[in-house]
């Protein structure tokens, strides 16, 4: 009896010795890992699960240069802030994406010391001086300056390891959606106002199902929040005076203005108002009609309050409209014929009049008396500190949305900014007070918000946004789906759940082209992914001959060739707008010879 | 009438002693399921490899046309076979003659195709007179040869890792020693006891072990226990556990797909190269099996067949520590609170309760969330959820068996109570926990798999089975073998040990002695 057991035993443990032996490898492999000298430097990568795959590709590079890289993969963003936060890393996942179309946005944020997603430290006194030198110019003269910045920036000092310019994939059901309504923006969210069924009589009928994978809605205050989870809401909610074209032009169409005008100088902007885009506001979970109209006070208090630090308790846009110095409305005719547009050359009243529906005859302070068609207008005037052409992309930007000044007013009045409490203050656009049924936004967008939970948020047409024009929006119901994951969200566009799909993995690209039913647009967007590098607090980055190191080690081609040519070469953040003709150069010797210039300065 | 019935019962009753008498014969079992399962594999080759390219319009590749061919033709064999065996057997002679006993040789060359079962069926036929002892050197050759096969695959392969050869030497001499054992088997260990001889021969067998030879070992230990065994009148126990475990032929085979997972884990070290199975090669993204790259590749252009080579020892380190260290703590805290009684008792067994109402996959998520993923972690997260399950398992052992006459015996003889607990009730309480174990591996395996394919078990590169598992589920629909061959894989070990488990616990039973 105890003899059977002890066999039994024995077998067991054979097992596990053998097994344990085997865990050494007592061979190395084809040697194709370079190995300096035995004394192998660590990396300490670290990243989110979203970045799964780019990690994994940067991690066999760099081991392939020599090093040792310690994955540190934590679950979400959030969680990553947290872990980058205790300085405990080397190299850290990061993507930027210039949603204003405009380089200053770019690098600004990026690359200055001061910059609000600069984790690595990067406190160069150029840098600072290069990006500001730059704000300063118009787009004929600034891509010199930007060239300049990289060559500074990434060439000579590797402040951070450029991988990858994403692109924007959309697919979208086609025996659904009529394809030619629509858009592929490169840097503004997608505009649903546009957008039609195949058969139009389902517009007024039929809900349009869009997905996105954050559930978690930031602020509905365009100001509070500026990150994936409202882009796209925020976009199509709240009007802004000027818009962008797919491409990147600023323009007043579809915008609350009718005309633009740069005064000379590059520091007063003009901008003359529609009298055709009301407020709308929700009761009972649909859609009310206001009949107040969105004008120039409305304006004026949104964009002043976007400007002033201190408007709200959780400003995250100010450093895109810190640059207005002043917002007013303008009542006098003749200041708009005593100033010149600066690009004409001709009075900005000219440039303001075109193709209005009548000659303007008088300008008003007060909203309710605007009648275009009689020649009541309003317009209003915004002034930079200095020359600042790229104000208007920040313009454009969903922060700079318009609300209502009364409906905001009555809900951040009821408790003092300064000590904001989010426990039990609700401030205007509270996502958590929507979600519980107190829906007080007043919405000047194609669309208005009608109801939030945790598994979708609802939208409803304005009616009183643009009617009669080609601005006005079509269907009538939209409804944006929270699916957490990318492959979730294709497989239920596939099965009917989803109509457009706006971001695509591009591994499921060309399962999608192959079926006839899908059409998927693979378009230019300023979104790019790279690495930080931690240079603070006496890391070893800190060392230049290390970064260079890095920099050589990777391959930009592997991750193209992984994300089946569906991204693109990077070589900064600012790479997407302005080609400075930098390309970046993989190169094993030189990476292995600035490591052992590092390795023999330690 | 009458006699018509008569005749109806007599041929009821013939053939249930046609039944017993081939249920019997080892011959007849493993050369049934030999070519029940050869044809089945043959039948599935033609439908999918033949069949649907031509009906796609596909040209047929050659290489998947000779395979198909031999395994049609080795089906025929095995079938003549399996009738003859039948209408000798159940015929007058009552057993198989010896002009079909050498018809097991053309069954031999069936291992190079991969097909063990005939092996087996033409190496159980070819001897008349098997013992334990020739089965175990069969199985021992049997596995040698499938890691040596497996490894040759590395030949199509670009480039092989410099100990290529040194590894393959290491089993092609070990395979030739296991043909000597065999013929030594033959020829010394028919005996009650095995000829003085032979003990040479059980020390090779004994080395086996650092091949991962599970089978020799055990041969080599057997001889040794026979010999030195006292009394020739009484067998040795657990040889007869072992003896019983080889009647149950699925139990066998189970153990054959452990022993090679483990065998083929260490040769791995030294015939496969580790950099094809973790470094990216995006010229061979996601391509199609082929000789070089048997189960394609996966979306970094890593070989899926390398990964699942490596991925065997990952996965089985994983279960069998993590079935270890439950069993250790679990045992312990079950044996005292078994022992003891009372207050100790309810105190141990409510704390364990309140650890077994947490779903298992569940409290490793947490134990891996809070913790961080790491191998040692997910070790730590398995072994903590499986701690009461042991733990209940030894506690009704050793409750039965403290009440015995012998711990009784043990007490008033004054042995102290630790004495008692491990001389006496842990040894005497360790058949269903090995048996659980056995069943336990199978399951943790799955856990880790289930853990690693969620993104919380081992990092994403290494090659586990769950995580080349999860690379081919994005894959599932363009490119499925990525997914397929790393599913079966997982499928068969926990198979394997659950066949094993199950044998292991027939042999185990008293009941059955």
């Amino acid at each position: 009896m105890r003899k059977k057991k002890i066999i039994a035993v024995l077998l067991v443990l054979t097992m596990v010795l053998s097994l344990a032996a085997c865990n050494k490898r007592t061979a190395g492999g084809t040697g194709s890992s370079g190995e300096s000298g035995g004394n192998k430097e660590t990396i300490r990568l670290l990243g989110y699960s979203y970045y799964e795959s780019t990690m994994n590709i940067l991690r066999d590079q760099l081991s392939k240069a020599g090093f040792e890289v310690e994955i540190n993969m934590q679950p979400d963003y959030a969680s990553m802030v947290t872990a980058r936060d205790t300085g405990e890393w080397d190299l850290a996942m990061s993507g930027w994406t210039t949603v204003t179309g405009n380089p200053d946005y770019a690098v600004r944020d990026v690359y200055a010391s001061y910059g609000q997603y600069n984790p690595g430290g990067i406190n160069d006194p150029k840098i600072d001086e290069l990006i500001d030198k730059a704000s300063a110019e118009t787009p004929a003269e600034y891509g010199a300056t930007y060239k300049e910045l990289e060559d500074y920036a990434i060439t000579e000092n590797v402040y951070s390891i450029p991988l990858y310019a994403n692109r924007g994939i959309r697919a979208i059901n086609n025996t659904v959606v009529d394809e030619s309504t629509v858009h592929n923006p490169q840097s503004r969210s997608a505009f649903w106002e546009q957008y039609s069924y195949v058969d139009p009589s389902q517009n007024d009928t039929r809900t349009l199902m869009l997905t996105q994978t954050m559930g978690d809605l930031t602020s509905l205050d365009p100001i509070q929040a500026n990150d994936g989870s409202i882009n796209q809401l925020s976009a199509n909610l709240n009007v802004r005076i000027v818009n962008m074209t797919d491409d990147d032009q600023i323009v007043p169409d579809g915008s609350l203005s009718r005309n633009i005008s740069i005064g000379e100088g590059n520091n007063v902007f003009y901008f003359i108002l529609r009298d055709d885009v009301f407020f709308s506001k929700v009761e009972n979970k649909h859609v009310v009609a206001t009949d107040v109209r969105v004008g120039a006070e409305d304006v004026e208090f949104s964009l002043k309050r976007a400007a002033d630090e201190k408007s709200v308790a959780n400003h995250k846009t100010y450093n895109l409209h810190n640059h207005m110095s002043d917002v007013s409305i303008v009542t006098d005719i003749e200041e708009l014929k005593g100033i010149n547009d600066s690009d004409t050359g001709k009075p900005v009243f000219d440039t303001l009049s075109k193709e209005l529906p009548s000659e303007i005859k008088t300008l008003t302070a007060n909203k309710n008396e605007v009648d275009n068609a009689n020649g009541v207008y309003q317009v209003v005037k915004i002034s930079t500190e200095n020359a600042f052409p790229q104000v208007l992309y920040y313009l454009a930007h969903q922060s700079a949305g318009i609300l209502n000044k009364e409906a905001v007013t009555e809900m951040n009045s009821k408790f003092d900014v300064a000590s904001y409490d989010p426990t039990k203050d609700i401030c205007y656009g509270d996502p958590a007070a929507i979600k519980s049924g107190n829906n007080h936004l007043w919405m000047s967008g194609p669309y208005a918000l009608v109801s939030y939970d945790d598994y979708q948020v609802t939208f409803e047409k304005n009616p009183g946004y643009m009617a009669g024009t080609e601005n006005e929006a079509r269907i009538k119901n939209i409804a944006i789906k929270f699916i957490k994951d990318t492959t979730s969200a294709t497989s239920d566009f596939r099965a009917g759940g989803v109509d457009i799909l706006d971001s695509v993995d591009t591994n499921d690209v060309a399962t999608l082209q192959e079926d006839s039913n899908y059409t998927v647009y693979v378009y230019i967007r300023h979104a790019t992914t790279y690495c930080d590098i931690n240079m603070t607090n006496g890391n070893k980055f800190e060392n230049l001959d290390l970064r260079k190191a890095v920099f050589y080690a990777i391959n930009q081609d592997e991750f193209v060739a992984y994300n089946n040519d569906l991204v693109g070469p990077l070589y900064s953040s600012a790479s997407t707008l302005i080609d400075t003709g930098n390309v970046h150069e993989f190169s094993l010797e030189k990476s292995a010879e600035h490591l052992a210039a590092y390795q023999k300065s330690k | 009438m009458a006699k018509n019935a008569q005749t109806k019962n007599e041929s009821l009753y013939l053939k249930k002693v046609n039944k017993r008498k081939l249920g019997g014969s080892l011959e007849f079992t493993t050369s049934r399921l030999a070519f029940q399962v050869t044809g089945v594999l043959a039948l599935l080759l033609v439908l999918w490899q033949v069949l649907l390219p031509l009906v796609k319009g596909e040209e047929i590749s050659t290489v998947i046309g000779i395979i198909t061919a031999i395994y049609g033709l080795e089906f025929l064999v095995q079938f003549i076979i399996v009738k003859k065996i039948e209408k000798e057997i159940t015929g007058t002679a009552g057993e198989i003659s010896n002009i079909t006993r050498k018809m097991g040789i053309l069954l031999l060359p069936s291992v190079v195709t991969g097909n063990f079962l005939v092996f087996i069926a033409g190496a159980m036929l070819l001897k008349k007179e098997k013992n334990l002892e020739y089965q175990l050197a069969v199985y021992s050759l049997l596995v040698n040869i499938f890691v040596i096969l497996i490894s040759l695959f590395n030949l199509f392969k670009d480039t092989i890792v410099y100990t290529f050869w040194t590894g393959i030497g290491f089993y092609a001499l070990y395979a030739v020693l296991n043909l000597v054992v065999i013929a030594a088997v033959s020829k010394y260990t028919f005996g009650k006891k095995p000829d003085k001889k032979f003990l040479p021969f059980a020390v090779i067998c004994l080395l086996g072990i650092a091949l991962g030879n599970v089978f020799s070992f055990m041969l080599g230990l057997i001889a040794l226990g026979k010999y030195f065994n006292k009394n020739e009148e009484v067998s040795v126990e657990w040889i007869d556990v072992i003896k019983r475990l080889f009647r149950n032929y699925t139990a066998v085979i189970g153990m054959f797909f452990v022993v090679l997972f483990i065998s083929i884990s260490i040769g791995s070290n030294l015939t496969f190269d580790y950099d094809i199975a973790i470094s990216n090669n995006f010229a061979a993204r996601l391509a199609k099996p082929s000789l070089m790259y048997p189960f394609g590749c996966d979306d970094y252009g890593r070989c899926v067949f390398t990964r699942i080579i490596f991925g065997a020892s990952i996965s089985l380190i994983i279960g069998i520590i993590s079935t270890i260290v439950p069993i250790i703590i679990g045992g312990l805290l079950g044996a005292m609170a078994g022992f003891y009684g009372g207050r100790k008792d309810n105190v141990i067994m409510r704390v364990l309760d309140v650890l077994h109402a947490v779903p298992s996959i569940l409290l490793a998520i947490a134990i891996i969330a809070a913790f961080g993923v790491s191998t040692i972690n997910l070790i730590l997260a398995l072994s903590v959820s499986m701690i009461p399950s042991y733990a209940r398992t030894v506690r009704a052992q050793v409750m039965g068996i403290s009440n015995q006459e012998f711990v009784e015996a043990a007490k008033a003889c004054g042995a102290k109570n630790g004495t008692i607990i491990f001389k006496h009730i842990i040894p005497n309480s360790l058949a269903p926990v090995i048996v659980q174990a056995t069943m336990g591996i199978g399951s943790a395996v799955l856990s880790t798999s289930s853990l690693s394919y969620l993104g919380i078990g081992v990092e994403a590169h290494v090659p586990e089975w769950g995580n080349v598992l999860k690379a081919g589920s994005t894959f599932l629909e363009t490119n499925p073998y990525i997914a397929i061959f790393p599913g079966i894989a997982i499928i068969i070990i926990v198979l394997a040990f659950n066949f094993f488990g199950d044998g292991l616990r027939d042999a185990l039973d008293p009941k059955l002695k």
